[in-house]
């Protein structure tokens, strides 16, 4: 999968930047249970087609419907630079079915120290 | 992207209306089909004179006011800017100034500014039950009480406001009023004649069915505020001081005038309708959402009772802002979510968490309605119960 752009972005009321994302691809459950490595996702399967919520504290998260093209993402401005691309990272290599986590949780392990060092100094 | 194929609802018309009536596509279209006519700018003749047919109209509108007291401005944060900054400009030292806390950015913003420049003391009236009561308005007056800038209907909680009385004790105290009508111009009859006020601003793309980036204000005394913008006005350019006439006082440059073709037609599609169809239409949508809104437990209604087509509501365990986004991205249904620039309404009903806003028009149809309360009954169901691990 992979994200063909940004259509809107915005500073949002509490601090975090959104930006909306159109990818080449729906999103599916199976991309919403992919990022579950990575974070916590909430579901309400309810509601339209399935609403996902995932959530990368300090991060960012992601939102968006099974069937649909875009997804909102809401970095914690602070370290934007730095998760940003993990962002795309994340979503490059997404595949249905199994896919190796080895890379990007090496890639994630990384830009965790370098988030917690900015935002906490440790 | 068969979620962008869906039909739009659109229920942020307190941000901005749409869709447009079919005249005002039809005059913007015209408007730039031929040569713009401004009087003194062009020896054209054919075009038609959009600014006094809009001057003419909203006059009409808001209760046969003189219409050269009609001040056409970018949108009514720029006309409170000018209002606000041109009253001060006339007052020597510091003086007392009220707004309310149902107020605006567009409002609070400059008068924060003035504040922090020691030009104005600001004292911020609280309200209760979506109202600014005139005892409270009355218990905030002091000696040296200047000026009083409030809202004339919530953006949020579309209650509107005891103005008459308002103004009324204001003016026994000899306090400038300046009213906000953002919100209320073509939803409620204003009747400027009789109202004890002394501006009061409106914008051009609401409840006026114009488009963006045309407003305006009317002043009842042009003296009693300093122009505080010059330039060119198409009259009396021999002059190197700027026109004190009205409207050129405050009326700077070319005008916008496919905008005010448009607020123009807008106007008169208002006057077609008549204010009282407006309302009826709007109330009975209004009293339909809430009762279907009241239905589910789980959603909580910050305005029962609104005077204007506005719903504010939160939906618990659901954040504000993901509500609407499964508004617009899951059932296509537009809504405004976080603090509608009118950050202290939020501290007072949602803790300054934001909420949902839902904001119908003319245009919006029952089955509209119902679909939009469907919908949200549906996320909110879903909500009571279902959030859990994917």
């Amino acid at each position: 999968m992979r994200i063909l752009r940004s259509v809107r972005h915005k500073l949002c009321a509490d601090g975090s930047f959104m930006k909306e994302f159109l990818l080449d691809a729906p999103v599916t459950e199976g991309f919403f249970a992919y990022l579950g490595n990575f974070g916590q996702v909430e579901s309400l399967p309810g509601v339209g087609e399935g609403f996902y919520r995932f959530e990368k504290p300090d991060w960012f998260s992601i939102k968006g419907f099974s069937g649909d093209t875009t997804v909102e993402v809401r970095f914690k401005k602070e370290v934007m630079d730095l998760t940003i691309d993990f962002v795309y990272f994340l979503v490059s290599s997404f595949q249905e079915g199994t896919v190796d986590l080895s890379g990007l949780k090496k890639r994630e392990q990384v830009i965790e120290e370098r988030v917690r060092k900015h935002l906490y100094g440790a | 992207m068969a979620i962008d194929q869906k039909p739009l609802i659109y229920l942020n018309n307190a941000a901005t209306s749409w869709p447009k009536p079919p005249g005002v596509l039809a005059a913007i279209e015209k408007s730039l089909s031929l040569p713009v006519f401004g009087s003194g700018r062009t020896t054209g003749t054919q075009g038609e004179d959009y600014i006094t047919k809009a001057r003419e109209g909203l006059s009409s509108l808001l209760g046969g006011v003189p219409p050269e007291h009609l001040v056409f401005t970018h949108n009514a944060t720029d006309s409170l800017n000018i209002l606000i900054s041109g009253f001060l400009a006339g007052i020597k030292g510091e003086c007392h100034a009220l707004t309310t806390a149902l107020d605006h950015n567009s409002v609070l913003r400059p008068l924060n500014e003035y504040g922090q420049q020691h030009r104005i003391r600001l004292d911020i009236i609280p309200f209760k039950d979506c109202s600014v009561s005139p005892d409270a308005v009355e218990a905030s007056i002091r000696h040296d009480t200047r000026l009083m800038v409030m809202t004339h209907g919530s953006n949020v909680l579309g209650s509107v406001q005891d103005i008459k009385a308002i103004g009324d004790l204001l003016h026994d105290h000899g306090i400038y009023f300046i009213v906000d009508g953002a919100q209320t111009a073509g939803h409620i009859p204003v009747d400027l004649e009789s109202l004890p006020i002394d501006a009061f601003v409106f914008t051009g793309h609401k409840g006026l069915l114009g488009v963006p980036g045309t407003g305006g204000f009317y002043i009842r005394d042009p003296e009693a505020v300093a122009p505080v913008r010059f330039g060119g006005t198409g009259t009396d350019s021999f002059s190197l001081l700027h026109p004190r006439g009205m409207p050129e006082r405050f009326e700077i440059g070319t005008h916008n005038y496919p905008g005010l073709a448009a607020l123009a037609a807008g106007v008169e599609f208002i006057e077609e309708k008549g204010i009282p169809s407006i309302m009826e239409k709007a109330e009975k949508q209004t009293a339909f959402l809430i009762r279907e809104l009241e239905k589910e437990k789980n959603i909580t209604i910050y305005n029962e009772h609104p005077d204007l087509p506005i719903i504010a509501f939160n939906i618990r365990g659901l954040q504000n802002d993901d509500v609407g986004f499964m508004l617009a991205r899951g059932y296509h249904i537009i809504a405004r979510t976080g603090l509608h620039c009118a950050p202290l309404v939020h501290d007072a009903i949602d803790g300054g968490e934001g909420c949902v806003r839902i904001s119908h028009s003319w245009f919006t149809t029952d089955e509209e309605c119902r679909i939009a309360a469907d919908a949200i009954r549906r996320i909110a169901g879903n909500a009571d119960s279902a959030v859990g691990q994917a």
